[in-house]
């Protein structure tokens, strides 16, 4: 799961380590906007279901890792 | 990185958010100078929904296409105000073009009832006072979407009364800017119907962030948009070139012979004379069509003359490169030949080596990826984007034909022993007059695709060019030829800032393909009397060089315009009316060339 959340932070914010404290209000890019595309890119590379109440939720990578482990994906 | 490597890298993910990142680099490249792209454009973004996602799209492909934009977005919901304010943001950043999406509840009223007709006028009656409102603020284009016309209940059997009613506003919309120079109507509907509705359309994008369409349909929108800006820039592709064997037919003409290969109404054969349909659409749409193929000459013509089945025929083809040269090599014998530029070329080839070879050798024509299935050929042509025009003038349609014919003059030309003889022969016809409104499309057109026979190379609107024909400071003239092979159409324009004694010739160019014909001499010759009858005393001109024009770079130092002392670097040269005599044409045949003062 790891590599596989590496490479889509990759892609959309340049990023070329991951750590778990970045987040929202940390990383240069992710904004409001960028994390629909965020959400939207999880969904399709995990086959996750993300509602929209959950979308408001998962602002930092800590909190995207234990929301793919609770789906089963780690 | 480089804007290739930013463009492939976002290309290959597909995904929004890697478009977003990608538009973002391009930004910064772009503010800082550091990349070079061979056009510019301004743009505008007003909608009543999130449209960022797409003007990402949109920065991407452009940035592909050789395009660097700057882009204005205005915030969502606020278009209205936008274009009423002559002092909004909008207007500011003065686009070039401006793309107005909105819904139609945005217009109507979130819960309008819109199934009278009173919504159909309320929202019609809004679009135009916004279009007139813009026009009032802003030369560039508008591009006004009709609205997606989702079927709500698509199994249901009565069917949703909303649909026939956004249809019918559809329609109306479509209508009434058809004529509107400045307003041009994307049909939004028509392309998500094309690509499916339920697929364009995105519940998940519209709940979380107010963005209605897919990932998918975002970027082919994008490319829609991109056909309106390449019209616009003046980047339309004009020649088509095919391969024979195997793109044309199935088979090898050299092996299988005329029996042999397939073509025709059955199968195995059909999907080929459905794509020689498909090339004949964009024929008549005026594209030049030419054969580049490693072949026996004869072979090939045999086919191309008594093939039964064959719908493209010697009179549509402007150039025929058939021998055992290399593709490239052909290539550039077929600019020579039909007198344009590779950068204006399209091939397609049904082999991916011969792909490969044209990419690599000439990168400027663009080479299309083509399925190894040919019933797949015509869609591929169908989605490209760069033939797409605004809109078709006389001489767009007969474009084809007009090259065609070209190659047969070439011919006669080959014929004859000398050049007074073949200008003879061509027994042409030359009508010079001051332009009238029905010449303004193509009149901007000429100023916006002629490069090699362009003194000045200066890029004018329909509006710039509307404007001028009302400005008693301004006089427009169009030269149109005939000759014994067909009627060449508009083909030379001479625009003239007139003061009461001096003339300057603020644009002259001429088609290439009547160059070298002596007509250029007599359009110079007719303006320098049309001032001597206005009671002109000299006639300013001047040469600004550019990568394509040395072709004329000694033009009027022939056409006897002195350069005076200190204008050496900015080739500025001036004619004195009093020097002028009329020269006789004994080639050239004139008709309905009206002298009249204009009034």
């Amino acid at each position: 799961m790891n590599e596989q959340l590496q490479e889509i932070f990759k892609e959309s914010f340049g990023l070329e380590s991951l750590e778990d404290s970045m987040s929202i209000e940390t990383v240069e890019g992710w904004d409001s906007m960028a994390h629909v595309g965020l959400m939207m890119a999880l969904q399709q590379h995990f086959g996750v279901v993300i509602t929209p109440a959950q979308a408001i939720e998962l602002t930092d990578v800590a909190s995207i890792k234990i929301f793919l482990k609770q789906q089963g994906k780690g | 990185m480089s804007i290739e490597e930013i463009i492939a890298r976002a290309r290959h993910s597909g995904s929004w958010l890697a478009h977003r990142q990608a538009a973002g680099e391009l930004r910064v490249l772009f503010s800082q100078g550091k990349a070079s792209c061979r056009s510019r454009a301004r743009i505008a973004f007003l909608s009543s929904f999130t449209i960022e996602p797409l003007v990402d799209y949109i920065m991407v492909e452009a940035a592909g296409e050789g395009i660097a934009l700057e882009t204005y977005t205005a915030d969502y919901g606020q278009f209205n105000q936008e274009v009423l304010d002559p002092a909004s943001r909008l207007y500011q950043h003065n686009p070039e073009i401006t793309v107005l999406a909105v819904e139609y509840e945005s217009i109507a009223g979130a819960g309008a009832n819109l199934i009278t007709p009173v919504a159909e006028k309320t929202i019609i009656h809004h679009l135009i006072s916004l279009a007139e409102a813009f026009k009032k603020n802003n030369t560039g284009i508008l591009i006004v979407n009709t609205f997606i016309n989702m079927p709500r209940w698509p199994l249901h059997i009565l069917s949703d009364d909303s649909v026939p009613m956004i249809r019918q506003i559809n329609q109306k919309i479509l209508q009434i800017f058809a004529e509107d120079a400045q307003i041009q109507v994307c049909d939004l509907d028509e392309l998500a119907a094309y690509y499916g509705y339920s697929r364009a359309m995105s519940a998940e994008m519209l709940h979380m962030a107010r963005i209605p369409f897919s990932e998918g349909f975002l970027s082919l929108s994008s490319r829609k948009l991109i056909s309106y800006l390449r019209a616009h820039l003046g980047l339309i592709r004009k020649c088509l070139v095919l391969d024979c064997d195997n793109t044309l037919w199935g088979g090898i003409i050299g092996e299988d012979g005329m029996d042999g290969i397939q073509l025709g109404p059955d199968t195995p054969g059909r999907e080929y004379l459905d794509f020689q349909k498909t090339i004949l659409e964009l024929f008549g749409q005026g594209v030049i069509l030419a054969i580049n193929s490693k072949n026996n000459y004869d072979d090939v013509m045999k086919v191309i003359r008594e093939h039964p089945h064959m719908l493209l025929r010697e009179q549509h083809f402007a150039g025929m490169q058939i021998n055992w040269d290399p593709k490239p090599v052909n290539m550039k014998r077929l600019a020579e030949e039909i007198n344009i530029g590779l950068d204006s070329f399209v091939f397609v080839d049904d082999s991916p080596a011969e792909r490969e070879m044209m990419r690599q050798m000439l990168p400027e024509v663009l080479t299309l990826e083509m399925s190894a299935n040919p019933s797949l050929y015509s869609g591929t042509l169908r989605e490209t984007n760069v033939f797409a025009r605004a809109y078709l003038t006389e001489e767009d349609r007969q474009r084809g034909q007009i090259y065609a014919a070209q190659r047969q003059r070439t011919e006669l030309q080959e014929s004859v022993s000398s050049l007074e003889e073949f200008l003879t022969s061509l027994e042409m016809v030359v009508s010079i007059r001051l332009a009238k409104d029905s010449d303004i499309k193509r009149a901007a057109q000429l100023t916006q695709r002629t490069n090699q026979f362009n003194l000045t190379t200066r890029r004018y609107t329909e509006t710039d060019i509307s404007s001028m024909l009302t400005d008693d400071g301004w006089r427009i003239y169009v030269l149109s030829l005939k000759d014994k092979f067909g009627d060449n159409g508009t083909v030379g324009l001479a625009i003239i800032e007139c003061k009461e004694d001096t003339w300057r010739i603020d644009t002259f160019l001429m088609s290439c393909r009547v160059i070298g014909r002596q007509v250029e001499d007599a359009f110079v010759n007719y303006i320098l009397s049309e001032a001597k009858n206005c009671g002109v005393r000299q006639v300013k001109s001047e040469y600004i060089p550019t990568k394509k024009n040395k072709l004329v770079a000694d033009f009027w130092e022939r056409m006897n315009f002195e350069l005076k002392a200190g204008d050496e670097k900015t080739s500025r040269r001036i004619f004195g009316i009093s020097e002028f005599i009329p020269v006789e044409f004994t080639y050239l045949v004139f008709e309905n060339s009206d002298r009249n003062i204009k009034d």
